[in-house]
């Protein structure tokens, strides 16, 4: 359905880097890109838009969008794009923000009933929370129907409540319309649950292509609960040692060796894991 | 981690699970895994690896037992902690490791040079190393 191979020199912090990316997607997918700050994920969305200039091919559904003949504007590009902060228009309503996109008021009442948004019609945005103004943003970016969806980090600016809220949507949305989409992201939670294809790209080359969990689910040989942190003390107590490990935003605690203790350092990158079989889970 | 060197000579699967056998100083051990997709094969050496306070103790069994894997070792040295008590094993060329209450090592009347039997949940079992055919020497 997508066919891109695009090449373009990026200026960075870290000198020059050669955006070099090559891909195909089917009709329906969900694909995520993910990778470091820098490594060209909001340039490659901005050249799928016509928001930037690149060498190479675009070519979506039979028709192309870019090659060295063939620049197709934005506007005549029929996709849809949702940015991380929101870009609505703050003197027109909800209903009218949807209508501007596209003047199909059976489609915008259908999309606000969707994503619960129905009694929020008449609201002008200011008046909204950043979880509902995302999902007007949403909605009118399938107010014309587009053959793709864009998203960058479309959720990052929301608490984990509300990105949740809006994963569904986007899920239910997607589901309903089947559009092909490609969305930027960092949560790894939020790429397990809405794609079904990850591209990490790193300097601006790919580096993975894979399926979410191929991808996301780390591993130590046949030990499937792996997470990494940074080792922040070992204590003896009676004849073992607990090493203190920081993983994320949490301090957990593990049960070592002797030969252990020796041989890891404070401050040492350090995986935990264990076999599936031994963690438990309870509701918070 | 305790490691144990060991050598592939069954794979059951069914699903996402796999149970696997090995043979570990003409030992047969077994273990319990999710979706297992490491390059395995029968005779592949591994290493396996359990945590020392997944390690169990018997003097002597009676009657039958679930726990998959019952290697007889010989205690090499003990330390007595306050509450704790760790235990070196040898099992054949390997050194294990198994945290016991000191109440239990009391009880069981544990002492150097015992032979005793390490108990090991085919679940508490996993693969930390899959060695290269032409790999032979023990690390």
């Amino acid at each position: 359905m997508l066919h891109i191979n695009i090449q373009k020199t990026l200026h960075g912090n870290l000198g020059n880097m050669e955006l070099d990316v090559a891909f195909h997607i089917k009709e329906h997918q969900f694909v995520a890109i993910s990778g470091p700050s820098g490594s060209g994920k909001t340039t490659l969305l901005r050249i799928l838009a016509g928001l930037e200039e690149a060498n190479g091919e675009i070519e979506v559904g039979g028709e192309t969008w870019l090659c060295n003949k063939t620049f197709l504007p934005p506007q005549k590009r029929g996709l849809g794009f949702v940015f991380q902060d929101y870009a609505l228009f703050a003197n027109m309503s909800v209903a009218e923000n949807l209508l501007f996109a596209a003047n199909d008021k059976k489609l915008a009442s259908h999309l606000l009933e969707l994503t619960q948004l129905k009694e929020l019609a008449h609201r002008l945005p200011n008046s909204l929370s950043g979880g509902q103004k995302q999902r007007v943003s949403l909605c009118r970016a399938f107010m014309r129907r587009p053959k793709l969806l864009l998203m960058d980090e479309p959720l990052s600016a929301l608490d984990p409540l509300m990105r949740t809220k809006l994963q569904h949507d986007i899920l239910t949305l997607h589901k309903e319309f089947g559009t092909t989409t490609i969305m930027v992201s960092h949560d790894p939670s939020e790429i397990y649950r809405l794609a079904n294809r990850v591209i990490e790209l790193s300097h601006g080359k790919i580096i993975h292509d894979a399926s979410p969990k191929e991808l996301l689910l780390k591993t130590q040989g046949s030990q499937k609960f792996s997470l990494t942190g940074e080792l922040l003390e070992i204590l003896k107590s009676d004849v073992i040692y607990i090493a203190i490990v920081a993983i994320g935003q949490q301090i957990v605690e593990v049960v070592i060796d002797e030969e252990e203790a020796l041989r890891f350092r404070v401050g040492e990158r350090v995986q935990v894991s264990t076999k599936a079989f031994s963690p438990s889970l309870s509701k918070i | 981690m305790n490691e144990i060197r060991a050598k592939i000579t069954d794979i059951q699967s069914s699903d996402n699970l796999s149970v696997l056998s090995f043979d570990a100083n003409t030992q047969t051990m077994r273990l319990m895994a999710l979706g297992l997709n490491l390059p395995l094969s029968l005779g592949s050496e591994v290493l396996l690896g359990v945590k020392s306070s997944n390690i169990s103790l018997a003097s002597s069994i009676q009657g039958e037992l679930s726990i998959s894997n019952q290697l007889p070792c010989n205690i090499e040295s003990l330390e007595m902690g306050t509450l704790l008590c760790s235990v070196r094993l040898r099992f054949g060329e390997c050194l294990l490791r198994s945290v016991i209450t000191k109440a239990s090592a009391l009880k069981m009347g544990l002492h150097e040079q015992q032979n005793i039997i390490a108990l090991i949940k085919a679940s508490d079992l996993s693969i930390i190393k899959i060695f290269p055919t032409s790999e032979t020497k023990c690390d």
